[in-house]
C-alpha cells in the first residue's frame, strides 16, 4: 500500500509541475479505481471474516459440545468393552496387518501363560509355533489382503504341553477411509465338544455295526428256514398226489396252509431287514400287468371262495398293459393288501381296481384299489397304520395272525418305486387300500406274451435233465416234479458228479443249486462255460437257490447261469423258468 | 467459427450492442444466453427468434463475461455468447417438466439426444427450484451411457429462490430443461469441475430422507439443525445453506456437496440441489478462505497444459463462491480467461453439471466448472 501511495505522491508531484496535465490525470485515476477495487475487496474479507467468525464459533461450540457427549459415550462403551473383554469366556485378540498383536483379552494371557507386555507386538508363531495349523495362517493372511472373514475354523492347537481344539472367528478392521488396519479374533476352546463328538461317532458306529449284525443275523436265520420249508410245502405236494382219506387230505391242507402262512412271515422278516439294511433293490423289468393280476386272480380266488366272499379284479380298458417296472415288488403289494382284506372280511365282496392317473408318450401313472366290506378301521389308527409292527388293537383280532409289517414294508416299496400308499375307511363298513405307481410304458405286444403263456402246458416228454441238489429231500421233489412235466432227471449230489455226469452224456437242461459241497453252483457253471469255449455250444443252467435277498440275480448269470428258481419252489415256478428256456 | 459475447442491463441495451455486433458481416444462428430474473427473457427471447437464431438460455444468479474489451461480473444484467455454428452440427429443445420427476425428464433429453448425432455431447440447463439434479443425470446418463459428455447447470433468481427459468425459441418454461446435443465429430470439448470446499465439524447422520428432501438430521428437523449450528435465522435459509452445503461422506469415494436450494418451513425440512440418501454419513463444509482461488488457479493451469486450444470458455462457477468470495471471485474467473485470452461466459449456479477431465459426468455444488468448447480442423467425411 505505502508503495502505491510513493507512486501516487510521485504522479501528483508531476501534475503540480505542469508537465502532460491529461495524461498524468488519467493515471492518477485508474490508480485510484484500482486502490478503490483493492479497498472493496479488502472490505469484503474484513466483511466476510466476520459473519465466518460467527458462523464458524457457533459451529466450534455446537461441535465441541457434541464431541464431549460422544466422549461420554465412548468412556462407557470402553468400559463396556474393557468388561466384555475380561469376563468372556473365549480368547480374543487384535492384530495389525503384520499380524503381531494390538489387543488380547485377559483369557488369552492365562492361556499363552505369558504377561500381556510379552504378547503385543509380537506374532503368534512365537507362542504356539509349529502346533498352529499352517493352514490357520493363510486364513489371517486373506483377512488382511482380501478382507474376507472366516468363522468356525477349527484346529488343533498346543501350548505349555496342553493339546487342545479351538474353534475361531476372524474378521477385517477398517478405519474410516475403508483401509484394512488388522483383525479381530475370537477362539473358543472346543476340546470337550469334540471329545462329545468322538464318543457319539463311537456310540454310532457301534450302534450301527450292532443293526447290521442283526439284519444280517435275520437274513442268514431266513435262509437256513427255506430250505426245509422247501422240503416241508415239496414233500405235502408229492402227498397230495397220493390216495388219501378224506380226513387224511383235510390234515394235509392243515399243514399246507399253515407251512404256507409260516412262508409269508417268513419273507415279511426277510423283505423287513433288507429294507432295514437298504439291501432292498428294484428288479425293473418288462412285463404285461394282466398276467400280474391273472396270477393274483388265480390265488385270491381260492382264498375268497375258502370264505365264501365274491372276488373280482377290474381294469377299464384305457390302462396300458405293456409295462416296466418290478412285477414281483407289485404283485407282492396287491397280494398283500388282498390278503389283509380277506383276513379281515367275513362276508360280502373283495374287489381290485386299476386306473389311469396320467399318462404320456413315455410313462403312465396308475392307482390300484382294494376295497372290502370288512370291519374297517378305527380312526385313531389310521395314522400309525403304515407303521412298522402296528397292528389294529381290538378283541376281535385277535384272533388273526400277522407280524404287523406287511403294511410297513407296501409302504416302503410304493416310496422305492415313486408312489404313494394310503387308506380310505368306514369303521364297521369296511376299507379301501389304495396306492399309486409310475410305470415306463413298453412296446411289447402282449401277443408275445400270450405265447409265452401258452408254452406253459407244454410238455417235456423225452428232455434229458441233469439235476445237482445236496439235501436229499429237495433232490426228491425236484425230481418228482421234472418227472411229472416228462423229463428224464439224472440226480447227483455235488458240482463235481455233475461235472462228470456232464462229460459223459449229452442233456437238455442243468439244474445247479448254489451251495453244495466239493463244488458249488457257481463254479460248476463256471466250468462248464468254460469248456463250452472250446467244444462250442450252450446248455441252458438253471440255478436252485435259497439265498432269496434280491440283487443276486447278476451275480448267478455272470457265473454263465441262464435262469435262477428261489426256493421254497412250486411246480409251476420250476416249470416257468424251465419254459423261458427251452421254447 | 466465430463467436462474439454481449453484455446488457436490458432489452434495448441487447438490441443495441447485437446491432453493432452484425455490422462486420458476423451471422450467428445460436445465442447462449444467461439472464436475472428481473429482464425482460420474453423479450430477447422474441427479438432473437425473430433474427432465426436459435436460443439455449436460462436465468441466472449473476453473470459474467470476458473478453478482450471488457471484464465484467454483474448482477440483474444479462450475458450473451453468440456463435455461428455450422449447420447441421447441434440442435436445441426445450422440456417441459411439470409431469415428471428429475429421473424422467432425464430419460427424455437422453431419449432425444441420442437420436441427433452418433458420437454426441449435451449442455443442459435446468430449472425448478425442486428439480434434482443428479437424478436428472442419472436420468440423461440411463439412456446416453455414463460416459457421456455433458455440462451444464441449474438456472438462479439471483438468490431469491423463487422462481427459475429456462428459455428457447419464445417460450420460457419455470420447471423444465433446455438441452442443446453437440456432433463431436465437429467439436471437441473438454471441462473440469473443481470446489476446494473442506469439511468442518463433526459427521452426523442423516435419519430421514426422500430423493433430494431431508426430514432430519440426528434425528432432529434438518432445518433446526442448520439453524442451531450456524446460529442463523430462519430467513437466512436457504441462502446461507448454499455456502455451508453438506458433505456427503463416501467411505473411500469422492465425497459429494449438496447444497440447500429451497425450505420447506412447515416441514422444517430442506430441499437440496441433488439427492441425500437416507442412512448418509455427513458434515457441514465450508469454503477453507480465499487460498481456494490458488486452488482454482493450479487446476486451471493443469487444464490449459491439455487443452490450450479453445474457441469460446463457458463457465458455470457455483452462486456460493461468489458469495463467499465476494469481489475476489474476479481473481479466479479472471486467471482462467487470461489462461486462454478467447471469449469466456457464464453465470453463478444453483449446481453445476459436467465431466471432470474423462471421468463420468456428475452432478455438483460449490464448484468452478470450465468447459472448453472447439471446432474441429479437419472433419471426418463420416
Amino acid at each position: 500500500m505505502s508503495q502505491k501511495i510513493d507512486f501516487l505522491a510521485d504522479m501528483i508531484r508531476n501534475f503540480t509541475s505542469g508537465n502532460d496535465f491529461e495524461r498524468e490525470r488519467e493515471l492518477i485515476l485508474e490508480e485510484l479505481k484500482k486502490i478503490n477495487a483493492e479497498q472493496e475487496k479488502l472490505t469484503f474479507k474484513y466483511q466476510r471474516s466476520t459473519k465466518e467468525k460467527n458462523i464458524l464459533s457457533s459451529l466450534l461450540t455446537r461441535t465441541t459440545y457434541d464431541l464431549q457427549q460422544v466422549s461420554a459415550r465412548l468412556s462407557v462403551r470402553a468400559e463396556e468393552l474393557s468388561t466384555l473383554l475380561t469376563t468372556i469366556p473365549a480368547y480374543v485378540f487384535f492384530k495389525d496387518i503384520h499380524l503381531n498383536y494390538l489387543i488380547v483379552n485377559k483369557a488369552f494371557t492365562e492361556l499363552v501363560g505369558v504377561p500381556v507386555q510379552e504378547i503385543i507386538g509380537k506374532n503368534a508363531t512365537e507362542f504356539f509355533g509349529i502346533h498352529h495349523d499352517p493352514g490357520y495362517y493363510e486364513h489371517e493372511i486373506q483377512v488382511i489382503s482380501k478382507g474376507i472373514a472366516f468363522y468356525n475354523i477349527e484346529e488343533h492347537v498346543e501350548r505349555n504341553n496342553r493339546k487342545f481344539w479351538v474353534n475361531t472367528n476372524i474378521a477385517p478392521i477398517r478405519n474410516a477411509d475403508n483401509e484394512i488396519i488388522g483383525l479381530i479374533g475370537i477362539s473358543w476352546d472346543i476340546t470337550e465338544r469334540k471329545l462329545h463328538e468322538e464318543e457319539l461317532r463311537n456310540a454310532k458306529e457301534l450302534a450301527e455295526a450292532g443293526t447290521m449284525a442283526k439284519n444280517e443275523f435275520i437274513a442268514s436265520v431266513s435262509h437256513e428256514f427255506r430250505t426245509p420249508m422247501n422240503g416241508i410245502l415239496g414233500l405235502s405236494e408229492i402227498l397230495k398226489n397220493t390216495l388219501l382219506n378224506p380226513e387224511q387230505m383235510d390234515l394235509l391242507k392243515g399243514i399246507i396252509t399253515s407251512a404256507e402262512n409260516l412262508l409269508v412271515l417268513l419273507n415279511d422278516v426277510l423283505d423287513f431287514s433288507a429294507i432295514e439294511a437298504g439291501k432292498m433293490k428294484l428288479d425293473s423289468q418288462p412285463f404285461m400287468l394282466d398276467r400280474v393280476l391273472e396270477d393274483i386272480s388265480l390265488v385270491m380266488k381260492m382264498k375268497a371262495k375258502e370264505k365264501k366272499l365274491s372276488f373280482s379284479i377290474r381294469t377299464p380298458s384305457e390302462v396300458p398293459n405293456a409295462l416296466i417296472g418290478d412285477a414281483q415288488r407289485l404283485r407282492q403289494i396287491i397280494l398283500n393288501l388282498a390278503n389283509n382284506s380277506v383276513k379281515f372280511t367275513e362276508k360280502g365282496v373283495i374287489e381290485i381296481r386299476v386306473s389311469l392317473i396320467e399318462k404320456n408318450t413315455l410313462q403312465a401313472f396308475l392307482k390300484f384299489e382294494v376295497t372290502d366290506t370288512g370291519i374297517g378301521i378305527p380312526v385313531e389308527a389310521m395314522n400309525s397304520l403304515f407303521k412298522v409292527f402296528s397292528r389294529v388293537k381290538q378283541d376281535k383280532l385277535k384272533t388273526i395272525s400277522g407280524t404287523g409289517l406287511g403294511l410297513s414294508i407296501c409302504r416302503k416299496l410304493t416310496d422305492m418305486m415313486g408312489g404313494e400308499i394310503g387308506v380310505e375307511s368306514t369303521f364297521g363298513t369296511g376299507s379301501t387300500f389304495w396306492f399309486t405307481l409310475p410305470f415306463v410304458l413298453s412296446n411289447l405286444s402282449s401277443r408275445k406274451t400270450n405265447e409265452a403263456a401258452s408254452s406253459h402246458s407244454e410238455r417235456f416228454t423225452g428232455l434229458h435233465v441233469l439235476v445237482a441238489e445236496d439235501n436229499l429231500i429237495n433232490l426228491r421233489i425236484v425230481d418228482f416234479q421234472l418227472r411229472k412235466m416228462g423229463f428224464l432227471a439224472d440226480l447227483v449230489t455235488n458240482g463235481m458228479e455233475a461235472l462228470e455226469k456232464y462229460a459223459a452224456h449229452p442233456y437238455d437242461l442243468i439244474i445247479l443249486d448254489i451251495q453244495m459241497p466239493v463244488l458249488d453252483g457257481y463254479q460248476t457253471a463256471k466250468k462248464i462255460r468254460e469248456g463250452e469255449k472250446i467244444s462250442g455250444g450252450h446248455i441252458p443252467i438253471i440255478a436252485l437257490t435259497a439265498n432269496a435277498m434280491k440283487g443276486d440275480r447278476e451275480q448267478y448269470l455272470e457265473a454263465g447261469m441262464d435262469e435262477y428258481v428261489s426256493k421254497p419252489f412250486t411246480q409251476e415256478s420250476l416249470r416257468n423258468a424251465i419254459s423261458n428256456l427251452l421254447k | 467459427m466465430q463467436v462474439k459475447t454481449i453484455h446488457a442491463d436490458s432489452v434495448k441495451g441487447f438490441q443495441q450492442s447485437y446491432a453493432s455486433e452484425i455490422q462486420d458481416g458476423f451471422h450467428p444462428n445460436v445465442a447462449m444466453v444467461f439472464a436475472s430474473v428481473d429482464l425482460d427473457m420474453q423479450g430477447i427471447c422474441s427479438f432473437l427468434a425473430a433474427k432465426d437464431i436459435h436460443v439455449f438460455g436460462c436465468s441466472s444468479c449473476g453473470e459474467f463475461v470476458y473478453n478482450a474489451s471488457e471484464h465484467v461480473i454483474t448482477e440483474g444484467e444479462l450475458v450473451c455468447l453468440l456463435m455461428d455454428l455450422a449447420s447441421g452440427t447441434f440442435g436445441i429443445k426445450l422440456f417441459g417438466g411439470h409431469n415428471c420427476n428429475s429421473y424422467e425428464l432425464g430419460k427424455t433429453i437422453g431419449d432425444w439426444s441420442s437420436g441427433t448425432f452418433l458420437h454426441h455431447a449435451i449442455f443442459v440447463l435446468a430449472s425448478g427450484l425442486d428439480t434434482d439434479g443428479e437424478q436428472l443425470v442419472r436420468g440423461i446418463q440411463h439412456v446416453a451411457g455414463e460416459d457421456i459428455v455433458m455440462f451444464g447447470g441449474l438456472a438462479g433468481d439471483d438468490a431469491r429462490f423463487k422462481e427459475t427459468f429456462v428459455f428457447s425459441g419464445d417460450k420460457l418454461e419455470n420447471n423444465g430443461a433446455i438441452a442443446m446435443a453437440i456432433d463431436l465429430d465437429h467439436y471437441n470439448i473438454h471441462g473440469i469441475a473443481t470446489s476446494g470446499w473442506v469439511s468442518i465439524g463433526a459427521d452426523k447422520l442423516v435419519t430421514h430422507s426422500e430423493g433430494n428432501v431431508v426430514y432430519t438430521i440426528d434425528n432432529q428437523p434438518a432445518l433446526d439443525v442448520y439453524k442451531e449450528y450456524l446460529n442463523v435465522r430462519d430467513e437466512e435459509l436457504p441462502e446461507i445453506g448454499i455456502e455451508y452445503p453438506l458433505m456427503i461422506k463416501k467411505r473411500g469415494k469422492q465425497d459429494v456437496l449438496r447444497a440447500v436450494i429451497n425450505v420447506d418451513r412447515e416441514k422444517r425440512s430442506l430441499i437440496f440441489a441433488g439427492s441425500v440418501p437416507n442412512g448418509s454419513v455427513v458434515s457441514f463444509s465450508s469454503s477453507p478462505g480465499f487460498e481456494v482461488i490458488e486452488g482454482t488457479r493450479l487446476k486451471v493451469d493443469e487444464f490449459y497444459q491439455q487443452n490450450p486450444l479453445t474457441d469460446v470458455l463457458i463457465l458455470f462457477s457455483c452462486m456460493a463462491r461468489h458469495s463467499a468470495l465476494g469481489p475476489t471471485i474476479s481473481e479466479e474467473i479472471g486467471d482462467a480467461w487470461r489462461k486462454w485470452n478467447t471469449p469466456l461466459i457464464g453465470f453463478f449456479t444453483y449446481g453445476e453439471i459436467g465431466n471432470n477431465y474423462s471421468a463420468a459426468c456428475d452432478f455438483y455444488n460449490q464448484t468452478f466448472t470450465l468447459v472448453a468448447l472447439k471446432e474441429k480442423q479437419h472433419v471426418p467425411e463420416n
